[in-house]
């Protein structure tokens, strides 16, 4: 039976409750296992980057929980937290990902410095990254000579060198032309596949949306439709 | 790795790090610059005292400082004085007779204190001659001649050759009176002595004073400074029952603006440290305002707040620590040129500086002795101007950060 990552029980965010109270994300629940590829996709404004940010132990749901491995990250105190997304959870944002004076490889390391992974440990699994992401050659690169997909493919080697449960990506081809979008894309199935890493993305562009294996849609800070719940709630349509 | 990227971070913004750092130097050579004319200010102060007033211990009856009564000799004055001599340490001594008294012209007068010297001696003790301005100073042959300072003479409209009186008392409290001539005028750094201290010839005054060839005080210069306390010690042990003082004891106004204006050097330096505190500080906000993504997106990842702590700390001391040794430099060589060349400070006014008792050439010194302390100030400089960016990049919300 596949282990369950994510488990989020009716998760809600509400901004301003005192005033005029903002549902951004609204009794949301989500359940993800070991190895899924799953996007959640919906407008701007459908509270994507909330449910992301709450899952990944950034923000904290106004009701509910989740449970990341079985640990309820919303008990978890502020630096607890950040214990706890340095060593479980890895991140690609949507854009200016990687610190700018750190070379390339320095910023992939920059994870398992945190962790405190011994040099040659550091060394021999910023090769095989960077074999895997195709810029062997641009190891020792300053972000600002890297386009933006060459970017995008260094956070996903940081996020990934320390082995994480799994990735959150927040829009991550959002500033990328298709072609870029769609090599981070191969990247990030190819990981998926053969180092069997969860992925969870938001996106709304429709190429992307078409790659992922299940699709949750939000709509107002609601899941409207999940593929994953129509697949099991209603076998073959 | 920090450190490595707080020191990359430290370039990033190179004409703000360039100003931040040229802001520390300055700062420190102004600094700097002061202590050293201070220290310049005070070791020629120190020196003047020493060659030319009070040279470094002085040996006088115990009694004798209370009402300066001329009957308080120093007892077997001529065998002390040779065993004075006979001290490896010592440089030279010279007897003196002292008396206070009046002085008195056909149309004022005024309080003195009348010292009998032996003119070689006083030459080389007191640097008698080299103070003498007009006149030829003490004739060998001429009895009846008197050395007096330029501030007196020119309240008495005094010049070589005129004649005065002078009136005191004797060591049998006879009142005594007798005329002289005035064979010198002289000019100290040190205008309050000038007016006070008029020069005999120690066999003249003795004479009226009738102490025959005893005398007060024994003025003594060691072969250097260092030697002082161990000489003072060993000439008061050897003369228990006389009173044994060094220059601090008898100029303690000298001591005593030494230590002053040592205390004043820090507060100088303290202030131009809390300037420069607030335009690092300044600096500093700024930039963890700039990288507000940069640092919310690593706190994300996992970066404790220790990490980020230690970042912009380090940051703030690459920044304060990358002037200090410019300034230091700078300083260095700068002190060196003046150290060397002297500093004429006439501008500010000869008199003014001879009300005080110093020169116009100063000769500022590199005041070493302070390095350590000031590194401290700096460095206390830097813990304090960043304390506040650290906050700020400490309150940061990873979650608001990003969205920027
Ligand atoms: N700090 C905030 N205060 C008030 N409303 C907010 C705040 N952050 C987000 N929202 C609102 O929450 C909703 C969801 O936002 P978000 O999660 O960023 O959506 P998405 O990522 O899908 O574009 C939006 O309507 C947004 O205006
Ligand atoms: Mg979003």
């Amino acid at each position: 039976m596949p282990k369950t990552v994510i488990d989020a029980h009716t998760i809600s965010k509400v901004y301003n409750p005192d005033t005029i109270p903002v549902y951004a994300v609204n009794n949301v629940h989500l359940h993800l296992e070991e190895g899924e590829f799953t996007a959640l996709v919906g407008p701007s404004g459908s509270g994507k980057t909330t449910v992301l940010n709450m899952i990944g132990g950034l923000d904290k749901p106004t009701e509910g929980n989740i449970y990341i491995n079985e640990v309820d990250i919303t008990k978890l105190s502020q630096s607890e937290l950040i214990n706890f997304r340095l060593h479980n959870i890895g991140f690609v944002f949507q854009s200016f990902n990687l610190i700018p004076v750190l070379k390339a490889k320095e910023n992939a390391e920059f994870i398992m410095l945190l962790q405190g992974v011994k040099k040659k440990e550091r060394e021999a699994r910023l090769q095989q990254l960077f074999k895997e992401i195709g810029l062997e050659d641009k190891m020792d690169v300053r972000p600002a000579q890297l386009s933006g997909g060459q970017q995008q493919r260094v956070a996903v080697a940081r996020a990934l060198a320390t082995r994480p449960r799994f990735i959150l990506a927040d829009e991550p081809t959002a500033n990328l032309d298709s072609v870029a979008a769609s090599k981070l894309l191969d990247l990030m199935e190819k990981l998926n596949r053969e180092e069997y890493m969860t992925f969870l993305f938001s996106t709304h562009d429709q190429r992307v949306i078409d790659r992922a294996r299940r699709v949750i849609t939000l709509v107002d800070g609601r899941i409207a439709s999940d593929t994953a719940a129509v697949s099991t709630e209603f076998p073959h349509g | 790795m920090i450190f490595l990227l707080a020191w990359r971070n430290s370039w990033r913004n190179k004409a703000r790090s360039i100003v931040i750092m040229l802001s520390v130097a300055i700062g420190i050579f102004a600094g700097m610059g002061v202590l050293a004319l201070y220290k310049g200010m005070m070791k020629s102060r120190i020196r003047t005292v020493i060659d030319s007033e009070v040279g470094h211990l002085q040996i006088q009856h115990p009694e004798f400082k209370n009402d300066y009564h001329p009957s308080y000799v120093l007892p077997d004055g001529n065998l002390l004085l040779t065993r004075v001599r006979s001290l490896p340490e010592v440089k030279i001594a010279a007897p003196r007779s002292i008396v206070q008294g009046m002085l008195v012209t056909t149309t004022s007068s005024a309080g003195v204190q009348i010292n009998g010297v032996v003119p070689e001696l006083e030459y080389a003790t007191s640097q008698l001659k080299q103070k003498i301005q007009t006149g030829e100073g003490f004739h060998p042959e001429k009895k009846n001649e008197i050395l007096i300072g330029k501030k007196l003479a020119d309240k008495m409209k005094l010049k070589p050759g005129s004649k005065l009186v002078l009136t005191f008392s004797d060591t049998t409290d006879n009142l005594v009176s007798a005329a002289f001539r005035v064979a010198g005028i002289y000019q100290s750094g040190n205008a309050p002595l000038d007016e006070f201290n008029v020069y005999l010839t120690m066999q003249a005054l003795n004479e009226l004073l009738l102490t025959g060839d005893s005398f007060h005080q024994i003025s003594i210069l060691l072969k250097n400074d260092e030697m002082l306390t161990k000489a003072g010690a060993q000439l008061q042990q050897l003369n228990p029952s006389l009173l044994v003082e060094s220059w601090k004891e008898l100029s303690p106004e000298t001591d005593l603006m030494v230590n002053t204006v040592d205390q004043y050097s820090y507060i100088i330096m303290l202030i131009i440290l809390i300037a420069l505190a607030f335009g690092i500080l300044n600096t500093m906000l700024m930039s963890v305002l700039e990288r507000t993504r940069e640092i919310g997106m690593m706190v994300a990842l996992g970066t404790s707040k220790s990490k980020i702590f230690l970042l912009v700390f380090t940051e703030t001391i690459f920044l304060t620590i990358a002037g200090t040794p410019i300034g230091l430099m700078l300083s260095w060589l700068v002190i060196l040129y003046f150290q060397k060349h002297g500093l004429d400070l006439s501008g500010m006014g000869e008199e003014m500086l001879a009300s005080f008792g110093f020169g116009t050439m100063i000769y500022p010194s590199f005041p070493g002795e302070k390095l350590f302390p000031i590194l401290m100030m700096v460095i206390g400089t830097a813990v304090f101007s960043c304390l506040l960016p650290v906050i700020k990049a400490l309150r940061l919300n990873p979650v608001e950060a990003l969205k920027r």
